[in-house]
């Protein structure tokens, strides 16, 4: 009983200074729903950084004639549906007027009827699922979807590689990677190619008998949208068999850890992006400066000042909650989701415009190669879909 | 045998009652957003999950580590039985609607749900149950992931919808009760839930304190002289382990419905031993210590300790080590305390009417 005081006692000095939070006068809040830890961690960091970059660079937006000083508030989703909704209730009871996020599309989804029941609007940077948006009037985004994607991706091994049987390989219970490659797979066969499709288990750590599998079936493309982790596995695997095909992969291989396991080997690592380092040289310039700038950043962003192009999307979807907020006048979420379908601005990103379902209107995606020299990203080419 | 009504469980009636009427109250007054009723809404799941775990684990002595595969029936069987047949389209968007085109009842789905789950488990009972201690709970761990691998199987998608997620179905929120015009009347979305947490709890308790349940316990102590007394090893336990996985079943409809959203990726094993936490620090053999630490556990991970990922300034001073997935080290450091410090967990083998016979034999000592 004495211990379940002093626990109770324990418990209650916690949730004390839980609620001592700092307020000052004009201050708008906006959720940030990454996650900072599980599998997905890593990219949802990146996404992070781009949104306190943009903070730090505009920490101030002008509504109805007052400057409001913005706060971010962070909720760590845990990468996982099921700690989603209570990191999603934690923004909504904070009094969020927009959230930005999320990196992965489950965890968005998961998130999303918490935030349609409180009438907060939510702004995905990077989440590709067809269902994120669709069926609600409150989830908007601003990069490409998979069906795009997967278009695109297939255009691409079938016009420019000139690949005719392709080998697509997915993770089992990854909803993003299985319906990117769904996507891609009717593309191809509609192009009139061949797609050998395979699911392997989470947790696989050894390719070797998908990639002989792939040479057996002589597949001209390895497509692979999977996850950091495994790709690089994948990458070393592949070249250690001694490979022929290029590697094909979605967003998610746009990332230093990728080009640093391709980096001395002669595997080619092709994939579709939303943003290309060089693009954009202030943006670039002034993001790594603010990156070597304090180590912790540096960490989060997997070590080095390379730009990840999720932290270009998180970037372009802070401003894009500045221009909703402005153009609401208030801090009222019901005002700002009203008003963010009219929002368009030009990002480092591209031009961002949403159409009636809350999608951004994209036309084409960058392509890049690893440089096997050098470990870095080359531009390849603006790949549009026709 | 008549039972007598005596002080500490009227006592421990009256505690109940008044919590769920301060559930109640609070939720016609206080904001629906606020995270007190998401905490007891996933608090009111997770402790029906570890009370049903606790049956096996802390009652019979079965050490199973099949919880999340049993949840992930439930939640599916759930889920694929209530989406709405008109969003059945844009759930399984990849399947051509599905194959199951008729919705039930909530109720019913979640019956049916425990049902399946528990044919489950008397279906890899039959095998499993002739092993003990360590391989049981290596048979039970390996029945839960092929159970998640089958209903990742794309083959079986226009059942499960493959890799991808469930959703639509109705969830807690669609049990308040709205006016015509769309306004919620009266709030119930927290108390339902906590009314058939409480429910499903109730017939454990009843089981436990019945025949069987003293049966139960004769096995976890000693196997040989239990069956010397005539208990029929086999079916006993089979049944613990039916009636643990059929409320484990349940558990999952009503995580599924928590959740909004159903994807067979997060019933991992790293699920079963988060309950398996919340059973070991509530205590082996409480059913209130299992309760009252999925509150506390659901609560300091997803509430009280959050704001240790946001930067804190008090007085101008920022305080240090505040940052995002700091709350994940503080957590993990506040559980090791508990471990080593209340070893038994927090009510070891009592319950909540115990605890008032204690203060009354103990009069006068420490409060």
């Amino acid at each position: 009983m004495k211990k379940l005081f002093a626990l109770l006692a324990v418990v209650l000095c916690i949730s004390m200074l839980a609620s001592t939070a700092v307020l000052a006068d004009n201050v708008v809040k906006i959720g940030v729903f990454e996650p900072a830890s599980g599998d997905s961690g890593a990219g949802g960091k990146q996404e992070m950084l781009g949104m306190q970059y943009a903070n730090y660079e505009t920490p101030t937006v002008e509504i109805g004639g007052e400057t409001y000083t913005v706060e971010l508030v962070y909720a760590d989703n845990g990468s996982s549906t099921d700690k989603a909704p209570s990191a999603a209730q934690q923004l909504v009871s904070s009094g969020v007027s927009v959230v930005l996020g999320s990196y992965g599309s489950g965890v968005s989804i998961a998130g999303s009827q918490y935030f349609a029941d409180a009438n907060i609007p939510a702004i995905g940077a990077s989440c590709t699922n067809p269902q994120v948006t669709a069926g609600n009037d409150h989830y908007f985004r601003i990069c490409f979807l998979d069906p795009f994607q997967g278009t695109v991706l297939a255009n691409y091994a079938y016009k420019e590689l000139g690949a005719r049987t392709a080998y697509s390989l997915a993770e089992l219970g990854n909803d993003y990677d299985q319906g990117l490659a769904t996507y891609f797979k009717q593309a191809f066969e509609a192009l009139g190619g061949t797609v050998i499709a395979d699911s392997f288990p989470t947790g696989t750590s050894d390719f070797t008998s998908y990639l002989t599998n792939a040479q057996m079936y002589s597949a001209e493309v390895f497509f692979c949208p999977v996850s950091i982790a495994y790709s690089t596995q994948i990458v070393q695997q592949a070249s250690s068999q001694g490979v022929t095909f290029p590697i094909l992969g979605g967003d998610t291989l746009d990332s230093n850890v990728v080009a640093n396991a391709a980096k001395g080997t002669d595997v080619n690592v092709t994939i579709t992006t939303f943003y290309q380092e060089g693009a954009n040289p202030d943006f670039d310039n002034g993001f790594k400066a603010w990156l070597n700038s304090n180590n912790e950043y540096l960490t989060n962003n997997g070590g080095n000042d390379m730009i990840a192009a999720v932290s270009v999307m998180g970037y372009d979807t802070y401003y894009t909650a500045l221009e909703a907020l402005k153009a609401a006048g208030t801090t009222d979420s019901a005002a700002v989701k009203a008003a963010l379908p009219g929002v368009t601005l030009t990002g480092v990103s591209g031009s961002i415009a949403f159409d009636e379902i809350g999608d951004a209107i994209r036309t084409s995606a960058f392509v890049k190669k690893v440089d096997n020299a050098s470990g870095d990203w080359n531009f390849v080419t603006e790949q549009t879909v026709d | 045998m008549k039972k007598k009504l005596d002080l500490p469980h009227i006592l421990t009636v009256i505690i109940i009652i008044a919590i769920y009427a301060a559930v109640f109250i609070a939720e016609q007054h206080m904001p629906p957003t606020s995270m007190l009723f998401t905490v007891l809404k996933k608090g009111a799941t997770y402790a029906l999950v570890a009370v049903s775990m606790n049956l096996l684990n802390g009652f019979t002595g079965i050490f199973s580590l099949g919880q999340a595969g049993f949840m992930l029936i439930g939640a599916y069987i759930f889920s694929i039985f209530t989406i709405p047949v008109e969003h059945r389209g844009i759930v399984y968007q990849y399947y051509d609607g599905g194959v199951i085109q008729f919705t039930l009842p909530v109720l019913i789905a979640m019956i049916l749900a425990g049902l399946v789950a528990a044919l489950f488990a008397f279906l890899i009972g039959l095998p499993v149950l002739r092993l003990k201690s360590d391989y049981l709970a290596i048979a039970t761990l390996g029945f839960a992931e092929i159970v998640r691998t089958i209903f990742q199987w794309d083959k079986l998608g226009p059942v499960t919808n493959g890799s991808n997620m469930l959703r639509l179905f109705p969830t807690f929120n669609d049990f308040n009760i709205k006016n015509a015009d769309g306004t919620v009347a009266v709030y119930l979305s927290t108390i339902i839930p906590m009314l058939i947490a409480g429910v499903c709890i109730a017939i454990i308790l009843l089981l436990i304190n019945s025949t069987y349940g003293r049966a139960l316990r004769a096995i976890k102590d000693d196997e040989i002289a239990a069956e010397a007394m005539g208990i029929h090893l086999a079916s006993h336990k089979q049944m613990a382990f039916c009636v643990s996985s059929f409320f484990a079943g349940v558990g999952g409809a009503m995580l599924a419905m928590y959740q909004t959203t159903v994807q067979a990726k997060s019933f991992t094993t790293a699920m079963t031993y988060e309950i398996l936490l919340i059973v070991v620090i509530g205590g082996l053999g409480s059913v209130t210590g299992s309760i009252l630490s999925s509150f506390l556990f659901v609560a300091a991970s997803e509430w009280w300790l959050r704001f240790l990922d946001q930067k804190q300034v008090i007085n101008g001073f920022e305080v240090p080590l505040l940052r995002n997935g700091f709350r994940l080290v503080v957590f993990s450091f506040i559980i090791m305390i508990v471990v080593l410090f209340f070893r038994q967990g927090i009510m070891g083998t009592k319950e909540l009417p115990d605890l008032f016979r204690k203060k009354k034999t103990a009069e006068g000592g420490a409060k």
